[in-house]
């Protein structure tokens, strides 16, 4: 199958590539929004109120875990955008998992015992998680001889095995979609609303675009 | 029979499910995160058997993203754990505190300087790497981190004069080998020694 719509704009380095067609544009601005958001706005101050009382806490972010945060969501923003542009399967599984990364990262600077130990966990599928997915663009370039989504959309190209499709949709799980979203629930318990959102966004983003790859490749 | 890349697929894919399952046995957090160094190392077999430019060219990265992960948890783990406050000293083993350290890590680093490039950077950097760890370490790394800068401007420009001057390749190789060199060496060389000092 092709790549969805008409690309109206491809860069190509080389072998890597960059393409623009309708779907992807859409993505892109979106994460792209969500990003200046991230970088405008100012982070919540959570309130825990007491059951049986009328006593509350308050919690209150530190200005360097509040900016350690912000670069974090960036690098989040920054990375979701490279994984819905890029053309190429390998840069593709890389911003899958700098997502990854930064998804851990978003939540890692705050100082509450279960947050991090949540994180530390998510971190760890995370990067057990990179096996299947470099191991998916490893063998697509095995099998096809490329990894320029254009040439695999093509009807010339080998076809690429469902066990090596479902191994990527395996690693891009890994770094962050659906069922293994449980491990991030403790994750999103963490103080600081503007930030964790792009965890929750760049999810969703990758898995509209690892729908597309799957059905290029 | 078996064609040597189904068969290395096959071996990589075997140690990848030895690791997963040693992964899925341990329940200490400290080992898990040993673990899955194994793990990685798969993922790294797998691109290494397309055995082409393009393989040696896509592990660089692989392998520049798995460390960054495995240093951002093993942080997030030093954090969870509360032991960021115990200083790392020298290790306390009689053959480390004599001049074993100096002489393998000048092996090393001469080793690495015939190499030249990435490979010989990543070698003398492991030297002074197993040096720093072996002595323990009171110095700052400013200077070290200026020339890693430096170098790697040097790098760059080594770039532009292969596309721009292409009659220079000759000096423009010597500055790329030289710059990447000192760059990766002296980054080997701050992995784990950076910091630790301010918090984030």
């Amino acid at each position: 199958m092709n790549i969805a719509g008409e690309p109206f704009l491809v860069l190509e380095f080389a072998d890597e590539l960059v393409y623009l067609t309708p779907y992807t544009t859409t993505l892109l601005l979106f994460a792209l929004a969500f990003t200046i958001f991230a970088i405008i706005s100012r982070p919540e101050r959570q309130v825990d109120i007491v059951f049986g009382g009328d006593a509350f806490y308050a919690k209150k972010t530190s200005l360097s875990e509040m900016r350690f945060r912000r670069f974090m969501a960036i690098a989040c923003g920054l990375a979701s955008m490279g994984a819905v542009v890029t053309g190429d399967i390998f840069n593709f599984t890389l911003f899958i998992s700098l997502v990854g990364i930064c998804n851990v990262g978003i939540v890692a600077a705050v100082k509450i015992r279960h947050v991090q130990e949540a994180a530390f966990q998510y971190g760890i599928v995370a990067l057990s998680a990179t096996v299947p997915l470099f191991g998916a663009a490893a063998l697509t370039a095995a099998t096809t001889g490329t990894l320029s989504m254009i040439e695999l959309g093509k009807a010339t190209t080998a076809a690429v095995s469902p066990v090596i499709k479902a191994l990527l949709v395996l690693g891009v799980m890994g770094e962050g979609m659906a069922p293994f979203y449980a491990a991030k629930a403790e994750m999103f318990r963490a103080p600081g609303a503007p930030y964790v959102i792009m965890c929750s966004l760049s999810s969703l983003l990758i898995f509209l675009r690892v729908i597309e790859v799957v059905l290029v490749i | 029979m078996w064609q040597q890349y189904s068969l290395g697929l096959l071996l990589v894919l075997v140690a990848g499910v030895i690791a997963f399952f040693a992964l899925v046995l341990e329940k200490d957090d400290l080992h898990r995160l040993l673990l899955i160094d194994l793990v990685e190392i798969a993922s790294l077999g797998i691109i290494a058997l397309l055995g082409t430019d393009l393989a040696e060219a896509l592990i660089l990265p692989g392998l520049v993203v798995g460390i960054a992960e495995l240093l951002a948890l093993s942080q997030i783990y030093v954090m969870k754990e509360g032991i960021k406050d115990c200083v790392v000293k020298g290790l306390d083993i009689e053959v480390i505190q004599a001049d074993a350290p100096l002489i393998i890590s000048i092996l090393l680093i001469i080793y690495g300087i015939i190499l030249s490039g990435f490979t010989g950077g990543g070698i003398a950097g492991l030297g002074a790497v197993f040096y720093i760890m072996s002595r323990g370490h009171r110095e700052k790394f400013e200077l070290l981190e200026i020339a890693a800068g430096i170098s790697w401007a040097v790098w760059i420009l080594a770039f532009f004069i292969f596309m721009s001057f292409p009659e220079y390749w000759l000096t423009a190789l010597f500055m790329a080998a030289v710059g990447i060199l000192l760059k990766v060496a002296a980054k080997m060389a701050l992995v784990g020694t950076m910091w630790g000092d301010n918090p984030l």
